[in-house]
């Protein structure tokens, strides 16, 4: 602080040097108006408000079925070079003992080798994050591909505009850009 | 610049370091302090997660021995992970999953297996970490810029550690004469309290200040997918090596206690203190504890059909760089050596807070009032035009 400063101590200065200590109580309202948020998050990883911020209800696949939620009511969240992702989670039937695994992608896989992304987790709860190209149609349908441990493979899609509307306008708009 | 006037600047920048944020500074080190003890201190409000033994010579039970007690006492319940807490006195923490899809962590006996209760939904454990850690800022985008708010603060604590200690002359004397004079008003005494804790807290500064700057670094690296990591990426079990059951039925995964064997064959005096159950058919066991460098964790994860150990990261595998990169969180927490660490961080968390506190007090005496004072002379001269009459403002010292 140079004393040149001091003296020319213009309207800026004073009203710096008179409020400056109330950056304190700035900095003390962030956790305090942040707490139900943060509260809220602990809620749903713990399981106690559901499976995600939007519950999408059952997906029937043949004899399987899961129920499944968007974890996060917001755009695709970017891993760097590595692209858009979003996260959904499922419950699996109380009758799905034999599901192997399942997969969630963008687009109908051609093949179980590209069925997407796998689930991780317990019955009751697992987790997948599937990747979003930005070349994604608005249009373009979520398919969930399980499968059995006898190798068979059942599949079912929703619309990616129900899945996550959110989803849908981040890529309308990046369509406006590209 | 002489000598007097260069002492006397910096003075000045060690004085305003953690002004005017010190409130915000004070509960960063409050919170800090308080997220060191905090597994103890919900050990004291909650006999839940205490690990009281049936008889003396109980011994402990082994990860499937839990598990399996679990399944018994709860059937629907899904397990995620086992660990043994660091010290004796703790339950097993195990994270489960109910069919209603909640998913707390139980506190299991680590004698009987029986579950002694669950943690409750307000967790002060995490709240307490949060709080400290990111100021409660969510992570949505990579690091929450609230992780960046508080390990900033890396920055001015270390630079308050060095211009304290170049401002206060021959610092070493005061290990030999300590000094508190505790009636010669108030003014007195938070100095030389400030004095005094400080020179004892000086490698404690030093490490909070320089790991704190590490987590800002570690923030940045992430945020721009730089990875200094040499972990592997361990790839999903390949479909050859997942058995097909007969007629498609289920095969059954080897014992927890068959692959922790597994393990420790490979890796004699491997010492496995928390065991993650496989997310999925093509996932491993994931197992791990400290290695004989306690500031790092072994981990290794071992096909649970055929009990092959299938990667590793032990500490000998850590380059040179990752030795000082990985310590860093462990010096920061002090949970790498039992209660006797924890309660010596804990005792100078204390002391960096009242150091926080009695800077302010030095600040509000001294500095304070020769603002004040110089403010209103400047307001006296404030008509005229602007003169060379030095106006110290906050070198009045």
């Amino acid at each position: 602080m140079s004393k040149a400063a001091v003296i020319e101590a213009g309207p800026l200065r004073r009203f710096w040097l008179k409020w400056r200590f109330h950056l304190n109580i700035l900095l003390l309202l962030i956790p305090l108006g942040l707490m139900p948020k943060y509260l809220h998050e602990a809620s749903m990883s713990r399981g106690e408000i559901g499976l995600g911020e939007r519950e999408l209800g059952e997906l029937q696949a043949g004899q399987w079925s899961v129920k499944i939620a968007e974890r996060f009511d917001e755009a695709p969240r970017s891993d760097g070079p590595a692209g858009y992702f979003k996260q959904f989670n499922i419950a699996l039937c109380d009758t799905c003992t034999k599901v192997k695994a399942v997969y969630l992608r963008v687009g109908k896989p051609r093949s179980l080798r590209a069925a997407g992304a796998l689930f991780s987790g317990n019955p009751y709860r697992m987790t997948g994050i599937v990747n979003i190209p930005l070349k994604t149609s608005p249009d373009a349908d979520l398919w969930l591909t399980f499968e059995d441990w006898d190798g068979s493979l059942q599949q079912v899609s929703i619309p990616l505009a129900k899945a996550s509307p959110a989803t849908v306008a981040w890529l309308k708009q990046q369509g406006g850009k590209s | 610049m002489s000598k007097k006037s260069r002492s006397k600047l910096w003075f000045l920048v060690h004085s305003w370091l953690a002004l005017p944020i010190w409130f915000f500074v004070l509960i960063v080190c409050v919170t800090g302090t308080l997220a060191v003890l905090s597994q103890e201190i919900v050990w004291l409000a909650n006999p839940d997660v205490r690990a009281s033994k049936p008889s003396d010579d109980a011994p402990l039970l082994s990860y499937q021995q839990v598990y399996d007690a679990m399944l018994k006492a709860e059937p629907g319940l899904a397990v995620n992970y086992i660990s043994r807490p660091g010290e004796e006195h703790f339950a097993l923490t195990a994270s489960v999953t109910f069919p209603d899809g909640t998913t707390p962590i139980l506190y299991v006996n680590p004698y009987t297996g029986a579950i002694q209760g669950k943690s409750p939904t307000f967790d002060f454990e995490a709240f307490t970490r949060a709080l400290h850690g990111w100021w409660l800022v969510p992570f949505t985008n990579g690091y929450s810029w609230g992780w960046y708010l508080v390990s900033l603060l890396g920055l001015p604590m270390l630079a308050s550690l060095v211009t304290g200690l170049v401002v206060y002359k021959r610092f070493w004397k005061g290990f030999l004469k300590p000094t508190l004079r505790l009636r010669q008003g108030a003014r007195i005494f938070w100095g030389d309290f400030h004095r005094l804790s400080g020179i004892w807290s000086i490698w404690f500064i030093a490490t909070i200040s320089i790991t704190g700057t590490w987590f800002l670094i570690q923030a940045i690296l992430a945020d721009n997918h730089v990875t200094i990591s040499s972990e592997p990426i361990v790839p999903a079990i390949s479909r050859e090596d997942v058995p097909r059951g007969a007629n498609g039925e289920v095969p059954s995964r080897l014992s927890l206690d068959d692959a922790t064997r597994a393990a420790m064959q490979q890796f004699p005096g491997f010492e496995v203190t928390f065991v993650t159950l496989p997310g999925n058919a093509y996932a491993h066991y994931y197992m791990g504890g400290r290695g004989w460098y306690p500031l790092m964790f072994e981990t290794v994860n071992v096909n649970p059909f055929n009990n092959k150990v299938e990667a590793s990261f032990m500490v000998g595998d850590r380059s040179t760089l990752e030795f000082v990169t990985e310590s860093m969180r462990p010096l920061h927490t002090g949970d790498f050596g039992g209660l006797w660490v924890k309660l010596i961080w804990a005792f100078f968390g204390l002391l960096l807070s009242m150091m926080v506190f009695s800077g302010l007090m030095i600040w509000t005496k001294r500095t304070a009032q020769a603002t004040a004072a110089a403010l209103k002379r400047e307001s006296r001269v404030a008509g005229k035009t602007a003169t060379t009459t030095p106006s110290p403002s906050e070198a009045s010292l």
